[in-house]
C-alpha cells in the first residue's frame, strides 16, 4: 500500500483513504484513527468526565464494574469490558487477562517471569501481569509492528 | 444459540487440552534434561569403576524418577527451579529434591551403595539444580531484553509515543 503526504497551508488536517475494498491493513488503520478521535465517558466522584483513549493506562473489570486507570486517577466507565475492548480496538490496546485491557503505549518496561508470564511496568510505576494465556499473543502483537 | 454454545464449549475443551499438553510437554522436557544429567554422572561412575556396561533397570528407575519429580516440582513445589530468585523456601525445596534423588539412588544401588559416590552424586544434583536456575534466569533476562526492544519499536511506530522518563 503506498501513501502520500500532502502539506497544506490552511484548512483542517484530514486523512483520506482510497481503496477498491478495505484490506485488513486499512481496517486496522481505520480502527486506529477512530480510537484517536473517540472520546469515552467516565465517572469520578459522581462527576461525568470525558476521557481520551490516550489518557488511559489500563482498564479493569471488577465485580461487574469497569474502571479505567489514568496516571493518577481512576474512572468508573459506563461500558462493559467487552464494549471497551471494541471501542478501544486499536493497535495499542491489548487484552492482557480475562479482566484487563492494557494500553501498550503506556508501558515503560517489560519483564519476563517464570511460567511464560510477562510483567508490564506502566509509566506511573504500576505493575500489570500479562498471563501465560495472553503472553504469546502479546509477543505477536509487538512483533507484528516490527515485521511491518 | 445451542450451536454457538457448543462451539464455545468446543473451544473451551480444546483450550484445556492445549493447556494440559503444554504443561505435560514442559514436564517431560525437564525430566529428559535431568535424566541426561543423572545418566552422565552414572556413566562416568561406571567408567571409573572399570566397567563399560550400564544397567537398563537403573536407567528405567532414573527416567521414572525424573518424570515423577517433574510432576512434584510442577504441582507441589511451584517450579522452584524456574523462580526469579531463591530464598529459604526455594533452598528448602532444593534440599528436598536432592534428598529424594539421593535416597532413590542409594535404594536402587546405582552407585553400589557407596557413601562417597552417593555423596558426590548429591553434590552433583545440587549443582544441576543451581545451573538449571541460572539457565532459566539468563533465558528470562535475554527474553526481557528482546521484549523491551520490540516494545520500543512498537511505541515508536508513528512518532515517539513512549512514556517520557521524568528526571528530578
Amino acid at each position: 500500500m503506498k501513501y502520500t503526504i500532502e502539506h497544506i497551508s490552511q484548512g483542517e488536517n484530514e486523512v483520506i483513504l482510497r481503496c477498491h475494498s478495505p484490506s485488513a491493513e486499512m481496517e486496522q488503520l481505520i480502527r486506529f484513527l477512530e480510537s484517536q478521535n473517540r472520546k469515552l465517558i467516565g465517572n469520578k466522584d459522581g462527576i461525568r468526565t470525558i476521557l481520551e483513549p490516550s489518557q488511559i493506562l489500563y482498564v479493569e473489570s471488577v465485580e461487574g464494574k469497569t474502571f479505567a486507570y489514568a496516571e493518577s486517577e481512576v474512572f468508573q466507565m459506563e461500558y462493559s469490558l467487552a464494549q471497551l475492548g471494541q471501542l478501544l480496538g486499536a493497535v495499542n490496546f491489548f487484552r492482557c487477562s480475562k479482566s484487563m485491557i492494557l494500553n501498550i503505549d503506556k508501558v515503560r518496561e517489560l519483564r519476563s517471569l517464570a511460567s511464560n508470564r510477562i510483567e508490564a511496568t506502566m509509566c506511573n510505576g504500576e505493575r500489570i501481569m500479562i498471563s501465560r494465556t495472553y503472553a504469546s499473543d502479546f509477543r505477536k502483537r509487538l512483533k507484528g509492528v516490527r515485521q511491518q | 444459540m445451542k450451536k454457538r454454545e457448543e462451539e464455545v464449549q468446543g473451544q473451551v475443551k480444546m483450550s484445556l487440552l492445549e493447556r494440559y499438553l503444554a504443561v505435560e510437554i514442559g514436564i517431560e522436557f525437564k525430566a529428559c534434561l535431568y535424566f541426561f544429567c543423572i545418566l552422565f554422572f552414572y556413566s562416568m561412575y561406571r567408567l571409573l569403576c572399570g566397567s563399560m556396561e550400564a544397567s537398563i533397570l537403573h536407567m528405567g528407575e532414573m527416567i521414572f524418577l525424573t518424570y515423577g519429580m517433574g510432576y512434584i516440582q510442577k504441582y507441589i513445589l511451584d517450579n522452584f527451579d524456574e523462580a526469579d530468585r531463591w530464598g529459604l523456601r526455594e533452598i528448602g525445596f532444593l534440599l528436598l529434591c536432592v534428598g529424594i534423588y539421593t535416597a532413590v539412588s542409594y535404594w536402587g544401588g546405582w552407585f553400589d551403595r557407596r557413601i562417597p559416590a552417593t555423596a558426590f552424586y548429591a553434590s552433583f544434583m545440587t549443582l544441576a539444580y543451581i545451573c538449571g536456575f541460572l539457565v532459566y534466569k539468563v533465558k528470562r533476562t535475554l527474553d526481557a531484553k528482546q521484549l523491551n526492544e520490540d516494545l520500543r519499536v512498537f511505541q515508536g511506530r508513528d512518532g515517539s509515543q513512549a512514556p517520557k522518563q521524568e528526571h528530578t
